[in-house]
């Protein structure tokens, strides 16, 4: 009955976007971080290797977070 | 020319009613940020007023859903909108008195209902796919798919960072939350400030100024809405700026961001489907879950039963004080003079609840969440 009434499509769309944008980009996110705290870690420990490479984790992460971000409000906009 | 100068009240009154949410959920969208020092108060409080207002521009789909969707435009009257709008603020200032939980959202919703049924029947209310499908259960999912996304969200967030040295992770969490304050204050703004896009348009196509055939909201009533409910943030701020963040549970920068991410992409994909949410409800059940998991005790699970004695009793009530209102109106026939009547009664009663409530309210006590529900 509640399918007859509701637009199920709609519903749908809001429940899976939340749960990808939601949990995915915050995921993204503590990526970000990760990848930030452990190249300050290893950069102080005079580790430039690991430092460099933990470092693009987290500008990449970063960046997946920031088009996430553009693309959401663009999608909303349109 | 009567007619105009109902309209007139209707815009007047349907922007105050903005203002007052702006006014009253800033402490929503702010308050995690401040309460985790992500951002001073100050700064929130500027940054909420300007995403809100961008938000309104975003996006028109709940302003469609609130001026067709619920209530058939051609068979709704001038009045039955002013007393919709006018049952929806008296709902709203006797929960703020005596401090029920309630929802601006659906108060106004209830309050358009109960007007119309009254006033052109139950032909003119999409009881099923309006009422029933738009919004009530959209209203139940909402805070209860914000509350999973955050607790999902907060539990990843802490097997991503958890065996991380605590200082930087704050910092970085403190940062994020300058993006998802951002993007909840732009929700709130996109989602409730067309409500209000809605009802001043269902009056103007109402009064015939703009055809149902070519049914579009003004670019003049976005501004307007914008800008009131931008307004009734930055006015609000300063008063219940504690609100959400502490009484419900203390929260780390890290639930602060789920929180707020969560609560904000809830409420942009509704809005994106024209589903028109309580955005209070949507971030309380954000901040819920985001406590429940880390720790089921840390939460104040009478603001969670709160929310769902808000969802039982504001539609009926609400509709209830709509048709009174609008059955009020009428006595004084089909003229401007029952709205300015009623609206001038409504003001006389505001002042003398302000006054009592300030009477009563010692000094520096905060309102508590109910009083700021949205």
């Amino acid at each position: 009955m509640i399918a007859s009434i509701v637009d199920t499509g709609d519903l749908l769309q809001v429940i899976w976007v939340s749960l990808a944008a939601g949990i995915g980009v915050t995921a993204v996110y503590g990526l970000a971080i990760f990848g930030a705290a452990r190249a300050l870690d290893l950069g102080r420990a005079g580790r430039s290797g690991g430092a460099t490479l933990f470092g693009a984790l987290g500008v990449a992460a970063m960046a997946v977070v920031v088009a996430a971000v553009v693309l959401g409000v663009v999608v909303l906009a349109e | 020319m009567e007619t105009d100068l109902i309209v007139v009240i209707v815009v007047v009154t349907a922007l105050a009613f903005d203002f007052t949410n702006g006014f009253h959920d800033t402490a929503n969208v702010v308050a995690t940020s401040v309460s985790t020092r992500a951002m001073s108060p100050r700064l929130a409080v500027g940054y909420a007023a300007v995403l809100n207002f961008a938000g309104a521009f975003i996006s028109l789909e709940v302003a469609a859903t609130i001026a067709n969707d619920v209530v058939d435009p051609a068979a709704v009257g001038l009045l039955a909108v002013f007393g919709g709008l006018v049952g929806a603020i008296a709902w709203n200032l006797i929960t703020w008195y005596f401090g029920l939980p309630s929802s601006s959202s659906h108060a106004l919703i209830g309050g358009m209902v109960g007007a119309v049924l009254v006033a052109d029947g139950a032909s003119a209310i999409s009881f099923d796919e309006g009422v029933l499908g738009q919004v009530m259960v959209p209203a139940v999912v909402a805070p209860i798919l914000a509350f999973v996304v955050a607790g999902a969200a907060i539990l990843v967030l802490y097997r991503i960072v958890g065996r991380l040295h605590p200082r930087p992770v704050t910092a970085g969490f403190r940062f994020g939350q300058v993006i998802s304050g951002g993007l909840l204050a732009l929700a709130h703004g996109t989602n409730d400030a067309q409500k209000t896009m809605g009802v001043i348009t269902l009056a103007l196509v109402a009064n015939g100024t703009i055809a149902q055939a070519d049914f579009h909201v003004p670019g003049w009533v976005v501004v307007a809405a914008a800008t009131a409910i931008a307004l009734g943030t930055y006015a609000g701020g300063w008063r219940i700026i504690r609100t959400m963040g502490s009484r419900i549970h203390k929260m780390d920068s890290a639930q602060g961001f789920a929180a707020q991410g969560a609560g904000a992409v809830v409420i942009l994909a509704a809005s994106k489907v024209g589903f028109p949410l309580s955005t209070t409800h949507t971030i309380s059940g954000a901040v819920i879950g985001s406590g429940a998991a880390k720790r089921l005790s840390a939460v104040r699970w009478g603001v969670a039963g709160n929310i769902v004695v808000a969802w039982v009793l504001t539609l009926p009530a609400a509709a209830v004080f709509g048709a009174l209102t609008y059955s009020v109106t009428r006595l004084f026939g089909t003229g401007a003079a029952g709205p300015l009547i009623v609206l001038g009664l409504i003001l006389a009663a505001s002042a003398l609840m302000f006054v009592r409530r300030a009477q009563q309210r010692a000094p520096g006590q905060v309102p508590t969440t109910a009083e700021a529900s949205g």
